[in-house]
């Protein structure tokens, strides 16, 4: 008897060693997920990012009918979430939210890790740069703005929104590089995030911040603070009376903090299909919208194929501009 | 405004409220007082729990929790002499030497007293006075933080019962910490050695846990097991709180305001203000070579201190979305996702969910007495546990804890390093308290100091000019200055202090 | 492992010195006039600094003898333990457990891991089998019941998953 069980232990192991060797059959993926799915998310619980991830996978959940657990791997400024992302098993039993990091931090040096590194599935979520001034300054239009900045001399006026080489500073730097100015035409001081950025702008300590409209949100509320324009292809429809870059000055320069939901590399396409599928009924979702617009933040839809071409066009354009800025390795 | 209020109350009696509440405020003292584990992380653990309730309901899990675990971190630095949160770190040692004086009740009662009493100033603070305490939060630019980081550092050395050289050597020790990683102003990586788990930088808890949990847990694999100590009678509680009120009712106030002011402002938060508050205590009490001997007057004015600061902490917060410190932070993830967006329409539109919030933290603060002395009678067996039950568990709190901090094992390694660390340290007289306050402070300082620089064109007079910044200043370089010119004055008048000294 | 100030003082001489040093190397930041090159130079020589004066003993008179030390009950009284080059290094047990616990907690799981190190440091501490082994059988469960159920911290589940 036991002799029996031991053998069709073994062929049932075997069975499970042979699955893994030559692949998932098409009978297993379509019973994926058959266990809960883990969703790493690279940075700390009650941030953006976090609530985003958290609002996903409940929605996921519901969908597939299995738990999709969200895990905060914080640490290394965003690497160590990103690569845990990168470097898990490719069965569909880890996915992560991918955040604009991914495409700046290996011109620094910091990583190898790149946009190529992943499976990616879906873009959920972008949030273009604003510029905002204090309720004080003289600057009423961002054309003011930008005249007063291409009069004065590089380094006079100074800019906040987060750490050196961030993304809202390379915002700057594209926006700079767009009106013809060097990259240092504006000192950027750099801060812990964005809402210590807005504080000092409160306060009188700089010029203008280039965070994103919600990060500045509850200052411009408060009365404290003015945006003057976004750089973005559209208006912002919870900010209608902020006009676009290209609106204000004719400038076309837009770009912006995105996140996306991507898996490790060689992930079975069944896997990914279904997966692209499922974010694609969150994405379209009330609830997802509704949360997002909540909160302010902005939507935009990309599936693996879109999502893959959009991480590669921003990988370039944060080339360009960590270079400009003298800040590449690379 | 009666109308409002009534409203706040209706959205506070809902039995998921009322459950929420007292189930948060439980968690908020288990994990606060577990050795390893703070009150960030009991309030970072409770996010994905408040996706699942209703906004108020949320709120209510965060204020309580939070609340409570800032003052039962207390617990563990009392009867282990293994703080909970850096902020009880500060006078850790104090409360501990009471409890070996056979105190226990009184240190632990004083801390869930006048926590309490200041909970409930920083949440009345927080409802008369929030337009001009943000009008404070918002004068600070750069240039202030500066000297108030500086100032902050200072306390090291009065903190510390030990030679003022070994002081400011731990607290460069603690600098020097923080030097490491990426996030300084330049966004260079600084002391890495190439990992990338060091990018992120040395986090001020696992530290926290090594120095002080891991460190005692060594102490004991070479100390024989003590003999237990002296079972007084665990009598009341609160007994002596009200002659203690009466007696230091300068100090708690002055804890208090000194707690709100600090609150305040973003960044700095409870760990500063407790820090700052037993300086002070000990600088102008009547007492001070009492202090470090289990003396109760500093754990009041302490104590006082950094609840204030919790509830004052919410003020930038709720008005302009900027968190106080990384419990904020994290609650104003918590109020976003619920749609209760921070900025000041909060205050009107939504106004009956504010009042909601207040009284919830006034409920929270009130719940802290009865639970916390339930919480403390409980933690009192402690005391009567064998060593090898007590030790064993604390190790394994501290690899959870240190693990759940961001789900990574480095943060594991990191906790045994700081072990090793704060044992050598200790074993050879300089205080661990100073390197943490380092640590603590460290990045505020260089952030602050750059950045003004950039600002100013690398002129050093706005540091001086503005007029907060040129009141700071003052303070600064004064209490740099005093303990000189107190030395020369003693140097040069032997006697004169002599007499002092037994007049006393 | 008290050690005499000269050797303490000189360890933070050599630390502050390579410090300085290791931020002199820093490369300055386009833009800002102060680089991340000054404060771990500022930090290194005020660390190197200290360390002289605690070499040639300034301060030193500050210092309340053993008492400052609060070891872990103040009685005194109680016999030095046995003394001896290894015992010391049980001092070592507690951070050597927590990187065991890194190595294989993805491998045994949270469980067992926690179980060996639970057992091995009350052991240590001198609890005998019969407190020990109740103690290393139940505590990880515990834990892992708050820690791992009620908060989802992802605890490996390695060779012995939970029962929940």
């Amino acid at each position: 008897m036991s002799k029996i069980t031991r053998r069709t232990f073994a062929a049932s192991s075997a069975a499970v060693a042979a699955s893994a060797a030559f692949g998932l059959t098409p009978a297993r993926a379509q019973a994926y997920p058959a266990r809960p799915v883990t969703v790493i998310v690279p940075w700390g619980a009650g941030g953006g990012t976090d609530a985003t991830a958290r609002i996903v996978a409940a929605l996921l959940e519901k969908d597939l009918g299995q738990p999709f657990n969200v895990v905060n791997r914080t640490g290394g400024s965003g690497v160590v979430g990103h690569s845990a992302i990168a470097t898990a098993q490719p069965d569909g039993y880890t996915i992560g939210m991918l955040t604009v990091e991914i495409s700046m931090m290996h011109w620094q040096g910091l990583t190898e890790l790149a946009p190529k590194s992943y499976t990616p599935l879906a873009l959920m979520n972008e949030d273009p740069p604003g510029i905002q001034v204090s309720s004080s300054s003289p600057y009423k239009t961002v054309k003011e703005l930008a005249e007063a900045i291409k009069a004065a001399p590089p380094g006079k006026f100074k800019a906040s929104g987060t750490g050196q080489g961030g993304i809202w500073h390379l915002a700057l730097v594209g926006w700079m590089q767009a009106m013809g100015l060097p990259a240092n035409q504006v000192a950027w001081v750099p801060s812990n995030g964005a809402a210590p950025a807005m504080q000092d702008l409160a306060a009188g300590g700089l010029d203008l911040t280039t965070c994103s409209v919600p990060e500045a949100r509850a200052i411009i509320e408060a009365g404290k603070a003015r945006s003057l324009a976004i750089m973005a292809p559209a208006r912002n429809p919870i900010f209608k009376d902020v006009p676009t870059l290209k609106e204000a000055m004719g400038i076309d320069y837009a770009t912006g903090a995105w996140r996306g939901i991507g898996a490790p590399k060689n992930l079975p396409p069944e896997i990914a299909t279904k997966l692209t599928a499922a974010l694609k009924k969150v994405y379209d979702s009330a609830e997802f919208k509704d949360f997002m617009s909540n909160r302010g933040f902005g939507t935009v839809w990309g599936d693996a194929g879109e999502f893959a071409s959009f991480m590669d066009k921003g990988d370039a354009q944060m080339g360009e501009a960590m270079k400009a800025a003298g800040l590449s390795k690379a | 405004m009666l109308k409002t209020l009534i409203e706040a109350f209706a959205l506070i009696s809902t039995w998921e409220v009322i459950i929420a509440m007292f189930a948060a405020s439980v968690y908020g003292l288990v994990i606060g007082s577990l050795p390893g584990l703070s009150a960030t992380m009991a309030t970072a653990l409770l996010v994905p729990v408040t996706f699942y309730l209703s906004p108020i309901a949320a709120i209510a899990t965060i204020v309580a929790a939070s609340s409570m675990a800032i003052f039962s971190g207390d617990i563990p630095g009392a009867l282990l002499r293994i703080p909970g949160t850096p902020a009880s770190a500060a006078y850790a040692d104090e409360a501990y030497a009471m409890t070996r004086k056979g105190q226990a009740e009184l240190a632990l009662g004083a801390g869930v007293w006048f926590s309490a009493v200041g909970g409930i100033a920083g949440v009345l603070s927080l409802m008369i006075l929030a337009p001009p305490l943000a009008e404070i939060a918002l004068s600070f630019s750069t240039f202030e933080y500066f000297w108030l980081a500086l100032l902050g550092l200072m306390c090291a050395t009065l903190v510390a019962r030990s030679s003022p050289v070994k002081a400011i050597a731990g607290m460069f020790l603690g600098l020097l910490v923080s030097c490491v990683g990426i996030e300084n102003p330049g966004g260079v990586p600084r002391f890495t050695f190439g990992l990338t788990d060091l990018f992120g930088g040395i986090e001020p808890i696992p530290a926290l846990v090594g120095v002080f949990a891991v460190a005692q847990v060594m102490r004991a694999m070479l100390t024989p097991e003590p003999p237990p100590l002296p079972r007084r009678k665990f009598g009341s509680i609160m007994a002596g709180q009200w002659k203690l009120t009466k007696k230091y009712h300068w100090q708690m106030t002055r804890g208090n305001i000194v707690g709100i002011i600090i609150g305040v402002l973003p960044g700095a938060g409870a760990d500063m203000a407790a820090w700052v508050s037993y300086a002070m205590s000990k600088r102008f009490s009547k007492e001070p070579e009492k202090f470090g001997t289990g003396h109760v007057e500093g754990l009041v004015e302490a104590g006082a201190s950094n609840n204030a600061s919790i509830a004052s902490g919410w003020v930038p917060s709720l008005l302009f979305g900027i968190p106080g410190d990384t419990i904020a932070a994290i609650a104003i993830g918590v109020l976003y996702m619920k749609g209760l967006n921070p900025g000041p329409t909060l205050f009107t539109e939504k106004a009956s969910s504010m009042y909601a919030i207040y009284l919830m933290f006034i409920i929270a603060n009130i719940l802290m007495i009865p639970l916390g002395i339930a919480m403390i009678r409980v933690a009192a067996y402690i005391l009567l546990a064998p060593r090898s039950a007590i030790m064993p568990i604390i190790m394994l709190c501290c690899a959870v804890g240190s693990f759940a901090i961001g789900n990574n094992m480095f943060g594991v390694v990191t906790v045994a390093a700081f072990g090793i660390i704060g044992y050598v340290m200790e074993a050879n007289g300089y205080p661990v308290a100073a390197m943490v306050l380092g640590i603590v402070m460290g990045t505020m300082v260089e952030q602050a100091f750059v950045t003004s620089l950039i600002k100013s064109d690398g002129s050093i007079l706005p540091f001086f000019e503005r007029p907060v910044a040129a009141i700071l200043a003052a303070m600064a370089i004064g209490a740099l200055l005093w303990p000189v010119m107190l030395w020369a004055w003693r140097k040069v008048k032997p006697v004169r202090t002599g007499v002092a000294a037994t007049s006393r | 492992m008290r050690l005499p100030d000269s050797v303490t003082g000189s360890f933070l001489v050599v630390l502050g010195t390579a410090a300085a040093y290791g931020g002199w190397l820093l490369p300055p930041v386009p833009g800002q006039p102060v680089g991340p090159n000054v404060f771990p130079l500022v930090i290194g020589i005020g660390l190197a600094l200290c360390g002289l004066a605690i070499v040639f003993g300034i301060g030193h008179t500050f210092e309340e003898a053993e008492e400052l030390i609060p070891l872990e009950d103040g009685q005194t009284a109680a016999a030095p333990p046995p003394q001896g080059k290894l015992y010391a290094l049980r001092a070592l047990l507690p951070p050597a457990l927590l990187l065991f616990y890194v190595v294989s907690a993805d491998r045994l799981g949270f469980i067992i891991t926690a179980a060996i190190m639970v057992y091995v440091t009350s052991t240590a501490l001198g609890a005998k089998w019969k407190l020990a082994l109740p103690l290393a059988a139940l505590s990880p469960f515990a834990i892992h019941l708050i820690f791992g159920k009620l908060l989802r911290v992802p605890l490996p589940a390695g060779l012995l998953p939970t029962p929940w």
